[in-house]
Order: C-alpha cells, then sequence, then structure tokens
C-alpha cells in the first residue's frame, strides 16, 4: 500500500522540498531558526535527563531488559529528531505511548489466545504446587497450640512459646526446647532474658522471615499464624517430581500432572483445581469453530451488530448535522445556549444514563410507555429491544456528532456557500453540491473511526439491555448482542474467567472488523486525493 | 509400608519449606524492598469500606501500622484475582463467601487456621460457608440471605405460604390500595438468587451433594425433570399466570416499589431496611414463604468473608488482623450497627438480637437455606438460569426453557 | 412568516426538539437528585420534593472533593496533551506523503477495535512492572493513568484531525514553505491557526471521554483518594441496589459541569471565524 501511496504523490506536479521531505534530512532543518534549534536542545536535554532519572531504579534492580528497552527509546528519539525523514518527528510521539500501552497489550492478550490463560491456569507450574501444598496445610491432630511472642535474639529470629499451662518454649530452625527463663503473663511470654519481643508493626516488618522460619518437630513443623499463635502442622499434599505428581498422605491418592492441560488429573479424571498455564496450540481457535453455541448464531449476530454500528454512526452523524446546520446561521438568537443544552447528554456520566434510560424503558414502570400510553415489553422482544437499544445510542451520539459537524461546517470557508448562493442556488442545493461534499471530506474518516467505535460498543448493550431479550431454547445469544457482549459472556460467564478462549474470538472477530474497515477505508482514497 | 509413608512425609515437608521458601523469593524481591512501610491494605466494595474503616485504622493505631482500607466498585473478585497474579495484592479482601472456589484456584487466598473455641464462636452456617475443601479459608463475619419484608398496615399477618400470600396482594389491587402483589426483582434477564427460594419450594436443587458433603458440579439439579416442573409452578405465578412476578421488577426498582407503598410484600435482604425504615414503614421481617404443600422455601445464604491474600506484602499483620481482631465481638457488633447485617459471631448477635428484632428474623429466614455453593462452578450457573428464569416468568414454556439452560450449564462446566 | 420560517424558524424548531430530546432524560436525573428519598424512582418525572441533602451528602460522606479534582486534572492534562499529540500525528498523515502512511492510519483504527476488558490484565501486569520502578507513575498515580490515556490518544482524534487538516488547501502551507518557512514555522504559524475550532472539538470531546472513562481507572485507582469522578460515582450504586441513587445522580449532575464549563470556555473557538479570514491570504 505504501508504494501505491508514493505513486498518487508522483501523479501530482512535483515539488522539490516535498519530495525531499520524505527522503533524508529536510533542507529547511538546518535553516532552522535560533528558537527552534534552543526548543530543539531543550526537549532532547529533558529526554535524557527523564532517561537518566528512569535508569536508576532499573540499574538498582539489575533489570537489563527493561534498561535495554530504554536505551532503545532513547535512541530512537534521537536519531528521529537529529536526522530522520521529516514523517516520524510529527508522529514519533504518539506512537511511542501508542505502543508501548496499546499496542503491546493487545498483541500479548492476543499470544494468549494460544494459551489455556484463565481462572485456575494463570500462573506457571511451580505456583500452583506452591499453592497446593499451602492449602493442604492443616493442624496435627491433636496437638498443642501455642500462643507466640516473636523474638529476637541478636539480629535472629526466634518464637516464645507458652502452651496453655503456661509453659515457656524457644523454637527456631532447630527445633523446640524448653524455656525456663520466661516470663508467662496472661498466657503469653512477655520477657525473657536475653531476647528483644517485638511488638506488630515490627513483627510485620519482618513478614516474610516469619513465614518462612519453620519450627521442625516430630509430627511437623511448628508455624506462625499471625503474631500471637503458633501451631504444629503438616501438609497433606506435596509433590513428587519423581513421578511428576501431587501425593496426598493420609490416603495415598496420587493425581498426576497432565501437561498439556495444565492440570493434576487423578486416575479417575478429577483435577485439582489449581492448574498453571501452557501452550494449547491451536485448541482455542478450533473450539471456536467446533462449538455450534457460538457458529450458529453467530452470523445473525454479525448481521445484526453491524446494523447496530451502521444505525448508530449514520443516525447519530444525520442528527448532529441537522442540529449543527440549523444553529450555523448568525440569525438564530441564543445559539450559545443551545449548544450549551445540546451537548449535555454527552457530557453527563454515560453509565449513569444508560441506567437510566433503561429504567425510562420499563415495560410496566417506565416513563416511555407512560408517555405515549402505550404498553410495549421494549427489552422483551427482539425488534423493540433492537429499536430501544439504538434510540438510547442515537441520544448518547448525536451531542458528538453535532460538535464534530459544527466544528467542520466553521471551517468550510463561508465564501463558497455565499458564491454558490450568487449563483442562484437554493439554500438546499448549495448545501448538496457545496457543504455536504466538503464536509464528507473532513468527516468520512471520523465516520469510519465511529463505525469501528460503535461495533465494539460493549457499554451501549451491557448497560440496557445486557444482550437480550434471549430466545427461550437458547440462553447464549440474545437478540440485541453484539459480537463483543457475546464474547465478555464467553470470558467472564462460565466457571471463571477463560481468557485465552475469549482472545481467540476476539482475534476472528477482529479479522471480520479489520477486512470490512479496510475495504470501506479503501474508498475513502478516492475522495482524498480528489479534494487534494 | 509404614516406613514408606513416613518417607514420603519427610520428602513433602521438605518440598513444602524449599518451595514456599523459593516462592516468595521469587515474588517478592522487589517488592520487600518497596513495601516494608508496615502499610496493611484491604480491599472491600464500597459499602463495607465504609463500615470497616474507623475499625480498621484502628486496628493500625494500636499496632504501630497504617491500614488503608480501599472500595473497588466493580469486579472486585477479578481485579483481586488480576492484582495477586502480578504481586500487587492487598493483604485482606472482604467479599463473599462463594468467591472461594475461584479465588482457591488461582492461588490467591490462604488457608487461616482457628483454634477450637474460635471456630465454635461462630455460628454453624458460617463456618459451613467459609469451610472448602475440608479448610477454613476465611473469617465470616456477616450472614446475609432473603426473607419477606411485609408492610404491616397493608398486611397485618404474615402469609402462611405464596398463595396466601398473591391472595393478600390480589385484594390489596382489587381495593385500590397496592398496584403490584410482590416486589420480588426479575429482570428482563432473571435473578438466579431472588427466585432460588421459590425454585427449592417447588422442588429444584442445583447440585447434587457428594458423600463427603461437598457440591457435585457433575450432578446438575437444573438439568432433572423437578426443575422443569419448579418452573411450571413458578410460570403460574408469572405474567401469564398471577402477575405476581414480572419482569419489569428489577433490581433498580424493587425496594422503591415497596417503600413508595405499590406492594405490600417485597423479596430482598438486610441490605434494604436502610431504605424501608428511611421511608416510614412499618414493617416485619418473616421467612420467604413457599408453595402450599411444597417443600420449605430455601434462601441462598451468603456469608461475607475476610481473606488473606497469598500475595499480601504484610501477612503476619493480616493473619493477626483477621484471625484475632475481626473476631471480636464488640467489632461484630459495632460493624453490625454501621450496616445492618446479622453477625457471624453468635456473641455478637446475641448482644444485637436484643436490641434489634430484624437480625434474629433474617437469620430465622435463613435457617433453612442454602449455603451458596462456593465451587467455581456455580459462576456458570447465575446467567443461564436467570435468563431461563425470565423467559419462564415473561410467558415460556419451561419445557422448552429450562432444558436449554441446563445445556448452556453443563457445556460451560465440562 | 413563511420566509422566516424558512430562514430562521425551522432552525429554532430544530433546536428546540433537539433540545427536549436531551434534556428529557436528565429532568429524570435531576428530580432523583432533589428527591429527599434518593431513590431512583422509575415514575416522577417531575421533582416530588426539594432538598440539597443529596448535594451535602455527598462531599460529607465521600471524598467527592477529591475525585472531583483528580478528574479535572486528569482529564484536562490527558486531554490537552491528547490533542497535541495527535495533532502532529494527524498533520503528517495528512500533508506528507510516506512509505507505510496508509498502513499506520488503518493499524490506528484496528488498534481500537481490540476488547479493552481482555487487554485489562495485561496492562495492569505492565503498571504493576512499571510501580516497582517508578512507583511515582506505577498504579493508583494520576501520573501512570494519564500516559496510559495517552495510549490511545492517537486513535480517533488522529483520523478526526486528518479529516479536517485535509479540507486545508495545501498550496497555502506550500507556498509558505517556498517563501522559505521551515516545516515547523508552518505548521505553528499556518496551520495550526486554521483549524482552531476543530481543535477545540477535539479537545472538548477528549476531555468528555477520560473524565467518563470508567473501565481502566477502576482496575488503577483504589486509594479512595486517588479516584476519579467515574470510579466513585460507581461506587456510589455498585454496592446494594439502589439506596444511594439520589447521591448518585446528585454526583453525576456535578461531573457534567466542568464538561459544561469546557465547553462554554472552547465555544468561542469553535464558532470563531478566524477560518474564513485566513483563507482569503
Amino acid at each position: 500500500m505504501g508504494k501505491r501511496d508514493t505513486g498518487a504523490v508522483e501523479t501530482r506536479p512535483p515539488r522539490p522540498h516535498r519530495a525531499s521531505a520524505s527522503r533524508g534530512p529536510d533542507p529547511s532543518d538546518r535553516s532552522l531558526t535560533t528558537g527552534g534549534l534552543i526548543a530543539k536542545t531543550l526537549m532532547l536535554g529533558l529526554v535524557t535527563a527523564f532517561a537518566i532519572w528512569a535508569a536508576f531504579p532499573l540499574i538498582d534492580a539489575g533489570s537489563w531488559g527493561w534498561l535495554a528497552g530504554e536505551i532503545v527509546v532513547v535512541v530512537v528519539v534521537f536519531v528521529v529528531y537529529l536526522r530522520r525523514p521529516l514523517p516520524m518527528k510529527y508522529l514519533l510521539p504518539g506512537t511511542l505511548l501508542l505502543l508501548a500501552f496499546q499496542v503491546a497489550p493487545v498483541l500479548y492478550t492476543m499470544s494468549t489466545a494460544f494459551t489455556n490463560f484463565g481462572d485456575g491456569h494463570r500462573g506457571d507450574k511451580r505456583e500452583a504446587i506452591v499453592s497446593i501444598q499451602t492449602s493442604s496445610v492443616t493442624q496435627v491432630e491433636g496437638s498443642t497450640e501455642y500462643t507466640l511472642s516473636v523474638a529476637t535474639r541478636g539480629d535472629a529470629l526466634v518464637f516464645l512459646l507458652a502452651d496453655p499451662d503456661g509453659a515457656a518454649y524457644l523454637a527456631d530452625r532447630d527445633g523446640v526446647r524448653a524455656l525456663p527463663a520466661a516470663t508467662v503473663d496472661g498466657g503469653r511470654v512477655t520477657a525473657a532474658p536475653g531476647y528483644t519481643l517485638l511488638n506488630l508493626g515490627q513483627v510485620n516488618a519482618r513478614s516474610q522471615e516469619i513465614g518462612d522460619l519453620r519450627v521442625p518437630t516430630d509430627g511437623g513443623v511448628i508455624i506462625a499464624s499471625g503474631a500471637t499463635r503458633a501451631f504444629e502442622a503438616k501438609a497433606n499434599r506435596g509433590y513428587d517430581a519423581g513421578c511428576d505428581c501431587i501425593i496426598e498422605i493420609d490416603t495415598g491418592r496420587r493425581w498426576t500432572a497432565d501437561n498439556h492441560i495444565g492440570s493434576f488429573v487423578d486416575a479417575a479424571g478429577e483435577r485439582l483445581p489449581q492448574g498453571w498455564r501452557v501452550n494449547v496450540g491451536l485448541d482455542n481457535f478450533q473450539a471456536v469453530l467446533t462449538d455450534p453455541d457460538i457458529s450458529r448464531p453467530f452470523l445473525r449476530t454479525l448481521v445484526w451488530n453491524l446494523g447496530f454500528a451502521l444505525a448508530s454512526t449514520f443516525g447519530t452523524f444525520a442528527i448532529g448535522l441537522l442540529c449543527a446546520l440549523a444553529l450555523h446561521s448568525d440569525r438564530v438568537r441564543g445559539r450559545k445556549l443551545y449548544r450549551a443544552l445540546l451537548v449535555l447528554p454527552y457530557a453527563m456520566p454515560s453509565f449513569a444514563m444508560l441506567l437510566v434510560w433503561r429504567d425510562m424503558f420499563n415495560a410496566d414502570f417506565g416513563l416511555i410507555n407512560r408517555l405515549l400510553s402505550m404498553h410495549v415489553d421494549w427489552f422483551g422482544q427482539p425488534w423493540t429491544a433492537r429499536a430501544a437499544a439504538i434510540a438510547v445510542q442515537l441520544w448518547l451520539g448525536y451531542p458528538y456528532m453535532f460538535l464534530v459537524a459544527t466544528g467542520a461546517l466553521q471551517a468550510i470557508p463561508r465564501e463558497m456557500t455565499e458564491a454558490s448562493a450568487v449563483d442562484g442556488a437554493s439554500p438546499w442545493q448549495s448545501f448538496r453540491r457545496v457543504t455536504l461534499p466538503l464536509l464528507l471530506v473532513a468527516l468520512s474518516p471520523l465516520l469510519i473511526s465511529s463505525f469501528a467505535y460503535n461495533f465494539n460498543n460493549f457499554n451501549a448493550v451491557y448497560l440496557t439491555t445486557e444482550g437480550g431479550p434471549f430466545p427461550a431454547d437458547n440462553p447464549s445469544v440474545g437478540a440485541t448482542d453484539l459480537l463483543i457482549t457475546y464474547t465478555y459472556r464467553l470470558a467472564f460467564g462460565g466457571a471463571g474467567a477463560q481468557y485465552g478462549f475469549a482472545a481467540a474470538v476476539s482475534i476472528y472477530i477482529f479479522t471480520i472488523v479489520a477486512v470490512i474497515s479496510a475495504v470501506s477505508f479503501r474508498r475513502t482514497r478516492k475522495q482524498e486525493e480528489v479534494y487534494s | 509400608m509404614r516406613i514408606r509413608t513416613a518417607g514420603v512425609t519427610a520428602a513433602i515437608t521438605l518440598t513444602l519449606l524449599a518451595s514456599a521458601c523459593g516462592g516468595s523469593d521469587d515474588t517478592a524481591t522487589n517488592d520487600a524492598s518497596a513495601r516494608t512501610d508496615g502499610n496493611l491494605v484491604i480491599w472491600a466494595d464500597d459499602k463495607r469500606t465504609e463500615a470497616l474503616r474507623p475499625f480498621a485504622e484502628q486496628f493500625g493505631t494500636d499496632n504501630g501500622l497504617t491500614v488503608e482500607v480501599q472500595a473497588v466498585s466493580k469486579d472486585l473478585q477479578t481485579n483481586f484475582v488480576t492484582a495477586s497474579q502480578s504481586g500487587k495484592a492487598p493483604d485482606v479482601v472482604v467479599g463473599a463467601h462463594d468467591w472461594i472456589g475461584n479465588l482457591v484456584q488461582n492461588g490467591a487466598i490462604d488457608p487461616v487456621q482457628l483454634s477450637a473455641a474460635q471456630q465454635q464462636a461462630f455460628s454453624d452456617l458460617a463456618m459451613q460457608g467459609v469451610s472448602y475443601n475440608g479448610q477454613i479459608y476465611g473469617i465470616p463475619y456477616a450472614i446475609e440471605n432473603l426473607a419477606l419484608i411485609r408492610n404491616t398496615e397493608l398486611a397485618p399477618t404474615a402469609p402462611a405460604t405464596i398463595e396466601d400470600l398473591v391472595a393478600t396482594g390480589q385484594r390489596l389491587g382489587t381495593a385500590g390500595k397496592t398496584s403490584e402483589i410482590m416486589a420480588l426483582q426479575v429482570g428482563e434477564n432473571g435473578d438466579a438468587y431472588h427466585i432460588y427460594p421459590l425454585y427449592t419450594s417447588a422442588g429444584g436443587s442445583l447440585f447434587g451433594v457428594k458423600d463427603n458433603g461437598d457440591y457435585d458440579p457433575k450432578d446438575l439439579g437444573v438439568a432433572k425433570p423437578e426443575a422443569v416442573e419448579a418452573f411450571k409452578k413458578i410460570a403460574a405465578l408469572g405474567e401469564k399466570g398471577a402477575g405476581a412476578l414480572k419482569r419489569s421488577i428489577t433490581p433498580e426498582n424493587a425496594i422503591a416499589t415497596f417503600t413508595s407503598k405499590k406492594t405490600a410484600f417485597l423479596v430482598s435482604g438486610p441490605w434494604a431496611l436502610t431504605d424501608v425504615k428511611k421511608a416510614g414503614i412499618t414493617y416485619e421481617v418473616t421467612p420467604v414463604p413457599g408453595f402450599a404443600g411444597g417443600s420449605v422455601a430455601r434462601p441462598f445464604v451468603g456469608v461475607q468473608t475476610f481473606y488473606v491474600a497469598t500475595k499480601g506484602q504484610n501477612k503476619v499483620a493480616a493473619q493477626e488482623f483477621v484471625t484475632n481482631y475481626v473476631t471480636r465481638t464488640d467489632l461484630a457488633k459495632a460493624l453490625y450497627d454501621a450496616e445492618p447485617r446479622p453477625p457471624a459471631l453468635t456473641a455478637a448477635l446475641d448482644q444485637v438480637a436484643s436490641s434489634d428484632p430484624d437480625a434474629m428474623a433474617f437469620l430465622e429466614a435463613g435457617k433453612d437455606g442454602t449455603i451458596l455453593p462456593a465451587i467455581p462452578e456455580m459462576a456458570a450457573i447465575w446467567d443461564p438460569f436467570g435468563k431461563a428464569e425470565a423467559a419462564v416468568i415473561g410467558g415460556a414454556d419451561p419445557a422448552t426453557a429450562i432444558p436449554a439452560a441446563a445445556t448452556a450449564i453443563s457445556d460451560k462446566i465440562k | 412568516m413563511k420566509r422566516w420560517f424558512t430562514r430562521v424558524g425551522w432552525r429554532h424548531l430544530v433546536g428546540v426538539s433537539a433540545v427536549a430530546f436531551s434534556l428529557f432524560p436528565i429532568l429524570f436525573v435531576i428530580s432523583a437528585a432533589l428527591n429527599p428519598l434518593g431513590t431512583l424512582s422509575s415514575t416522577e418525572l417531575v421533582p416530588t420534593g426539594a432538598t440539597i441533602t443529596n448535594a451535602v451528602n455527598l462531599f460529607d460522606r465521600t471524598a467527592f472533593g477529591h475525585w472531583y479534582v483528580n478528574s479535572i486534572m486528569i482529564a484536562g492534562t490527558a486531554s490537552v496533551t491528547a490533542v497535541f499529540l495527535s495533532l502532529l500525528a494527524a498533520y503528517a498523515f495528512s500533508r506528507m506523503r510516506f512509505a507505510g502512511r496508509r498502513v499506520g492510519l488503518l493499524a490506528l483504527l484496528l488498534i481500537q477495535m481490540f476488547p479493552q476488558f481482555l487487554a485489562i490484565v495485561t496492562i495492569f501486569l505492565i503498571f504493576s512492572e512499571i510501580s516497582d520502578y517508578w512507583p511515582s507513575i506505577g498504579l493508583n498515580t494520576s501520573w501512570g493513568l494519564i500516559m496510559l490515556y495517552l495510549g490511545g490518544a492517537l486513535g480517533v482524534n488522529t483520523w478526526l484531525m486528518k479529516g479536517f487538516l485535509d479540507t486545508v488547501p495545501k498550496e497555502l502551507d506550500e507556498s509558505a514553505r517556498i517563501d522559505g518557512a521551515s516545516h515547523v514555522q508552518v505548521f505553528f504559524q499556518i496551520v495550526l491557526p486554521l483549524v482552531t475550532p476543530i481543535l477545540a472539538v477535539v479537545g472538548l470531546l477528549s476531555f468528555i471521554m477520560t473524565i467518563n472513562e470508567f473501565l481502566m481507572a477502576n482496575v488503577f485507582l483504589t486509594h479512595p483518594e486517588s479516584k476519579t469522578l467515574a470510579v466513585g460515582l460507581f461506587g456510589l450504586v455498585a454496592g446494594e441496589r439502589n439506596n444511594n441513587f439520589g447521591l448518585f445522580c446528585a454526583g453525576s449532575l456535578l461531573t457534567a459541569i466542568p464538561t459544561v464549563v469546557v465547553f462554554q470556555f472552547l465555544q468561542r473557538f469553535i464558532v470563531s471565524g478566524l477560518t474564513s479570514g485566513a483563507v482569503k491570504g
């Protein structure tokens, strides 16, 4: 596509400085004004200063990967602003942010489509094992419960325990020993010669150490529970690397690791809840295609989704443009007031207003039925629900189009419309011939991006109809479901979030939207080039 | 054989040591230095944040820590799991007990160790709620369930059955005193939580129970013929029947319908009382009535729970806070005063009961209740079940709607 | 009379109908905000009572003041920066021809079509790393959130502005270049003044978008005092059903105020006659 662009430019009369602008250092750069030079130096200086500030924590933590990334960014900035072609100078700042906070997350999320990432499969295998073991720690049956006072001897952390009879013990990595010298008061060790007792704040500061301090005993280990109690515990389940399995000590039951699904599974096929994340290749993509709940209603949902996006985009555009045209005249008094009131729907928090609208469409209590003296079950029937969803979106979205159209009308040189009026054209003709074509040049990219936005307008549906009404025989896809609300239910509606699967669905949807947008985008080129 | 088992035990204990240390080394090297400020962070939803803040801060002052209670308004559970995954978890989370299954499968919470005496201090129902796979995963602090809240001016006697209720409601309607028979929120897409008492009274169930008392996700109650039968009874109350259940009664307007005296009956939880009192309505709280000749109506019982995050940076303080501070009677009482939900601590409940009959009334209404299943599979139930309910109440045939919901649920559970 | 109608009257007719359409759901909110019971009463459009308790409670019982300041700070900074960044990009896309131009534009559009709720986990991971190294721009900070929003700055805005820049005749800047102006001078001195109305519009639009953004802010901000209006207000109704609805409505109305003020301020740029003058030259 890039090549063709160059072609398009070359059909135009060549302009020497323009050509050089896109092909190498810009000659006018060298004739920079002093002010410009100072500004550039300042900016690059700031970048350097910022980079140095940012580098210290990275060096501190030894995060060489991040540091390398940072250096690359700084080098790119310098190269672009000192040498590289002109367009990059304008594009770079926004692009860097875009790459960091949109492109990178999206790509990474897309990559999870090839994994079983989701609830129960979030971390790695080791985390799963640790979690399984920790969850199986119980108090050794019939063992003593101690009160705990955490103390230090020198710098070493020790537990001072008291049993229910008031006997005191010293417990550390070497085991438990009696400590008769300690003072026990109210069932707890309150003082012991040679030891410094810690208060909760101090104890908490050493949470890590305390969690790691396990005092060996015959039946298990003594561990702290909070800062004031300790008990003898044992882990009932453990990982055995030999069989790559989890063994339950009481029963001898085994769950063997299945590294394809990321779970420990026993002979009967039952899984332990804690699993880990594994690569599943194209499984998710295949599942989308073979799942009848997805493939069957897909086409219908897509058609409605397109219809919703088109109706929202062009409906808001039509209303917005009409209002903008109506107020685009010096003869209208109170224009400022009109404009201020018209943008109010857009100024109110949209989720609040969506909830209000939902209430207004209520069949029995809603304002709309009462005003119209009807009894329509708006959200209960497919077509009325669709109409309602679009109506709400028109209300929410037209101030946006109104603002944009107002701006666009202002930008059209008045001479052009006046000239056409002088030629004897009626206002409608001059609108058709002069104003509208110019507006479309300015606004067609916007219409495309607005279409894209509405195509994925999650809130508009989720906060009003929630995708409903749902046919009685299929609770998974509703009449007003957009692909995105549908994906959302797939991702979060099941037994825990299934990010990997939802990412695969998203990639399919993404591909479809991309094709549609790319095709309509090609059509805008004609306009763009005709105008310029 | 004996020796071998012992050997395994030793080996396992060792791995426990090693992996626990290793695990924590891994996740915490960066943060340990960043957060030794002793800043205990608690996440809760907005309501509970408000109630908890003064007490949590008191705990901090008493112990030389700073404690911060932060409200996460939406998707608290999901956000907590996400934060855990990246090592930015809070130290304590407050949420419903039915999160346990999901939090455990994500390794986000630790079991808590309560002494026998401490366990006995809580009501059985509450302990049942926080137990999962033989462990206790959190400290219960309040119990909540649905009950029937009745406007005693409009309906002086409590209905014994749902049929009684409908008859009274219809009579009030004919007399022009109210416009709705009752306010039980349904909404366009149903509400499984609120319909559940009637569903159970009509003979429906959610899961079978395994030998050890845990729910068995493979044994799905919605897939049984009893579920269809139950929904036939519910359909008779619906829009094409008595008109007692309507999709136009939504979460947004159910309580308001009651407080504006458009109906004499509201099925809701303790959270509704704030509004009911504000509206100056004389009311009584009684159990949700069941169908005449049916089983007893069992509302879901939810237990508000304090969890200790596995990846928190202040675990000792968190455990201390949860096991020894939250379990204090005076705190439970104070929390009740801030937000009236029956306390899970028996002693606190007794204190509350003497001054406030509502707490006991709600507890009474929940005594036959079903503890909300904490297994992760429960998450797959809500949505399809609710939609089937809405469809049936709107007039759809239970014989198509319920099996469709059952298929959708079992597809997700797999 | 007929003449009056075709010239002016219809304009008022459209204006009045549009205002009515715009306002009637908002009346509902006003009614609830003034309702002493503060519940969502689904039937009353006209206020059933008048009290300012809701607004007072909002400041007493919540950190509303903090939310307000945060929102204005975040939305203000992010929108001004976003306008500048996207104007730069739009200028390049409109005026220059370079390899990858159309692909770049298309990519800008497409990247936004990926569902954000899936990317939240990743974004959280990225920012939790950032918090480890640079806590001042990490989670729970306004700066981090602003950076995140700026990542999306190029998206919609660039498209919008490119469309407008395309309508500014290229001959203008080309003749200026022949006169010896540098491209920076052309940009700041010739193009920028010509597109003031659209800068104002885009500024307003991104201000509104930012101030209403909820999804990211909810994950990002948990400190009660670092929250934004959207997150804080949602919290009022998110808890148990509807008993905070009056507070919520009062808050929503107050939230609209900065937007209206910004709009009033920008209106003169939007409707300024600057353009027609400049084109003559």
